[in-house]
């Protein structure tokens, strides 16, 4: 078993929704993003296109933010090849954001909250304050939701269906076809990481 | 509770919004630390081996007390420094790790070695068994110390820059460098007569031009990468905004004013010129650990040409 994702980028319409919704399931604080929608701009006018690319942890199979990880706390789950952190064992020493060529580990470096002088929401108490400080934090395929059947809350949310998740070990399941019928590939496969999150070409 | 608003999240923002983000975790706030405890252990390795070479009390201890200092700078890195004791868990993958147990062994080894040096009718004779072992120790520590700076930034796959295989003996020879100037710092405090220096600053100039020849395959290592970024880091140093770090405090006081003072063009060598090099030899260390890491950018992650045509695939599904 292989949990991995796979984004249609001729679906992706950049409306951010896979951002929203992680940081509503997740409670991530201000400055740290599971989920996001990079934006790129090419060409020049009158050709000029703009170009979404929705970014995730990529749950890597050869993933170098573990490897450089003293203490144990960025791990894989055996089972299912999630790249997760136990935040009780961070040291928050930052090499993992630093070895990571995707850029998704955020660190968790003091109490924040979104509105200021106002305080903490009761939502940001019951949801942002759980997570640790001083810890780095990242996206891990909401494990809780797939272990209980559900799929990641990014995965659920996208309006125009654009995210796919599944077992890339199953050769029959919808993401294993979808990247052998459809061309799908991975970013930056040159840093040598196996990514398990794979693109279908705009 | 700290709002939105702070100057870092603005910072944060700002950078994400940039393709070319400069990397702040080690560096700025905390990080500074890492690049302060980076620059103390290596002269501390550095000077440890030249005080062993030399039989030199002063470069011992110098490298003792300095190996002690970097530890703390290390700690005060840590967002959690309370649990720095499980950073000696994967020696097997990580050169963090691995530094941590490096410089474990070499304060236990110079812990052993050094009051049979200064305690002599108290302790162990430093022809002990205990004394030897306690050399032994401190020499593999020292070894790992000057070599893991090099390996950990070599494994940060996210910064082109650093990405080079020469890291590591780039990191070993400005150890070296620095303990060669540890080295004249304590004969100058000595008062030791010039010509017992001569020798080390022969080294001196050897591992000094080793760095630069060093430093300039980086260079164009960087330059012909193919990575924006690495390009971008090598601009930044020599004509960006760690310019002024790199022609004042690399060149100037790390290069020039040693050279120039060892030619003996404005003074003939004496122990107060020794110091003068020593210090600015370590200053110019210093400046190029700093500007070097403060130079790191992230590689930008978007989609490369002809990715969306192409399928990349490495296995089979
Ligand atoms: S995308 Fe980054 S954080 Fe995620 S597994 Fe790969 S290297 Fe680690
Ligand atoms: S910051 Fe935490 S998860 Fe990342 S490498 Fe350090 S200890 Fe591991």
């Amino acid at each position: 078993m292989r949990w991995g994702m796979v984004i249609d980028l001729k679906r992706c319409i950049g409306c951010y929704g896979c951002q929203l919704s992680c940081k509503a399931e997740n409670g991530t604080p201000p400055g740290v993003f599971f989920a996001r929608v990079h934006k790129q701009e090419e060409g020049q006018y009158p050709t000029a296109q703009t170009t979404f690319l929705p970014v995730l942890c990529n749950h890597c199979d050869d993933p170098p933010c573990v490897d450089v990880c003293p203490t144990g706390a960025s791990f894989v789950w055996e089972d299912d090849g999630i790249v997760d952190i136990d935040a009780d064992k961070c040291v928050g020493c930052r090499s993992c954001m630093l070895a990571c060529p995707y850029s998704q580990r955020f660190l968790n470096d003091e109490p924040r909250n979104y509105y200021g002088e106002q305080g903490a929401t009761p939502y940001e108490e019951a949801r942002v304050q759980r997570h640790q400080t001083g810890v780095v934090m990242k996206c891990n395929f909401c494990r809780d939701r797939v272990r209980n059947g559900q799929d990641p809350a990014c995965v659920e949310n996208c309006p125009t269906i654009a995210r796919y998740f599944g077992d890339l070990d199953d050769p029959k399941s919808e993401v294993s076809r979808l990247i052998r019928e459809r061309s799908g590939f991975p970013l930056h496969p040159e840093k040598g990481t196996n990514p398990n999150v794979y693109y279908l070409p705009a | 509770m700290t709002s939105t608003s702070s100057g870092r999240y603005e910072q944060l923002l700002k950078d994400y919004q940039t393709e070319y983000r400069p990397q702040r975790e080690w560096s700025e706030g905390r990080g500074f630390y890492l690049i302060v405890g980076h620059f103390l252990v290596g002269v501390a390795a550095g000077a440890w081996l030249f005080g062993l070479f030399f039989q030199d009390l002063i470069s011992l201890l110098a490298g003792f007390v300095l190996a002690g200092l970097g530890g703390l700078a290390h700690l005060a890195n840590l967002a959690r420094p309370e649990r720095f004791i499980l950073m000696m868990l994967r020696t097997a993958t990580s050169w963090v790790s691995r530094g941590f147990w490096g410089l474990t062994l070499f304060l236990v080894g110079s812990v052993i070695y050094l009051p049979s040096l200064m305690f002599t009718d108290t302790f162990w004779q430093s022809d002990s068994v205990i004394a030897s072992a306690g050399v032994a120790i401190s020499i593999a520590g020292s070894i790992i110390m000057m070599a893991y700076m090099g390996f950990v930034y070599t494994a940060s796959k996210a910064i082109p820059f650093w990405n080079s295989t020469l890291h590591p003996v780039l990191y070993i020879s400005y150890a070296l460098r620095g303990g060669a100037a540890a080295y004249l710092l304590s004969l100058a405090f000595q008062g030791e007569a010039v010509a017992g220096g001569s020798d080390i600053l022969v080294f001196w100039i050897a591992v000094t031009a080793t760095v630069i020849v060093l430093w300039l395959f980086e260079i164009q290592g960087a330059l012909t990468s193919g990575e924006e970024a690495a390009v971008r880091s090598v601009h930044d140093i020599l004509a960006g905004r760690l310019a002024l770090y790199f022609y004042v405090g690399i060149l100037l006081i790390g290069l020039f004013v040693p050279v120039f003072l060892m030619a003996g063009i404005i003074a003939p060598l004496s122990p107060t010129l020794f110091a003068i090099i020593g210090l600015s030899s370590v200053a110019g260390d210093f400046f190029m650990k700093f500007s070097s890491i403060k130079a790191g950018i992230f590689m930008p992650v978007r989609l490369q040409s002809g990715n969306t045509r192409r399928a990349t695939r490495r296995r089979k599904i």
